[in-house]
């Protein structure tokens, strides 16, 4: 996807981020998954570290050699995406307790990843 | 994780669910019912006893999170059964009961969408939110008749 579809997404889903309330941390913390993916993927596409062609799914669903890659681009991105995608097995699909602060904290991260796609 | 905490998440999924514009919000509002219905597959084969219903958080399929009694917090554990992350993530092995299989199939009604909606740039129509919806009441009633009919 190019990286002005990218960004429209994104500020699409964080539209929709600011109607959750503290307590659905479940999805703000998915919502803020989807939407810095799309602002590292339209980031990179824009950088021309990739393709419109090849975005990123998930961190950890990329090659140890291409982490390393988009790393060396820009670290902040990618490793700050991984921080989010990190927190999803404890607190979406289980039921440990500090969600909402978790949600909080990964509502910094996504804020970290756009004010970095902005300023390239 | 256990029965009650599925439906749990599932009460306050579906809360979202209500409070989100399903067209204008489209993505959150799809994920909060995949995610519900997810955890109504969950609920529904701990219910059947073919998946522990336990303190075991999947990261991907096969690994799992769970209480380290040594050192506090998690860690990761290889474990042959528990919850899935998505249905067929990973596959159950059969005989899964007839109610459960027509909850899965509701459910891959809904992936369909996933990747291509949120992701891509699929259009986000009536008959997409539809079909999701249908869908989603028709997992979300399976497990109720389930929970209310049928003894553990």
């Amino acid at each position: 996807m190019i990286a002005a579809k990218h960004k429209e997404k994104a500020l699409r889903i964080e539209r929709s981020l600011a109607k959750c309330a503290p307590q659905d941390y479940e999805i703000r913390i998915e919502g803020a998954m989807l939407a810095a993916t799309h602002w590292v993927n339209g980031a990179y596409h824009a950088m021309g570290v990739s393709a419109d062609t090849n975005d990123i799914l998930h961190t950890y669903m990329l090659t140890v050699n291409e982490y390393r890659r988009y790393a060396a681009a820009n670290a902040q991105l990618i490793d700050r995406l991984a921080e989010i995608e990190d927190v999803r097995p404890l607190y979406v699909r289980g039921d440990v307790e500090g969600g909402q602060a978790v949600a909080d904290r990964v509502t910094r991260l996504l804020e970290d990843i756009r004010n970095v796609a902005h300023s390239l | 994780m256990n029965i009650e905490g599925h439906l749990e998440k599932i009460r306050r999924l579906e809360d979202l669910r209500g409070r989100l514009d399903r067209n204008g919000d489209f993505e959150l509002w799809f994920w909060s019912t995949m995610t519900a219905g997810t955890n109504a597959v969950n609920a529904a084969l701990h219910h059947a006893k073919i998946t522990p219903g336990e303190r075991a958080f999947p990261s991907q399929p096969g690994v799992y999170s769970v209480p380290d009694e040594n050192a506090g917090g998690f860690k990761s554990v290889l474990k042959a059964s528990g919850d899935v992350l998505h249905v067929g993530r990973p596959p159950i092995p059969g005989p899964i009961p007839e109610d459960i299989a027509e909850m899965m199939k509701a459910m891959e009604q809904i992936e369909h969408f996933r990747d291509p909606c949120t992701r891509g740039e699929m259009t986000i129509d009536e008959n997409v939110i539809s079909a999701c919806d249908r869908a989603y009441g028709k997992c979300a009633d399976l497990l109720r008749r389930r929970l209310s009919e049928k003894k553990q």
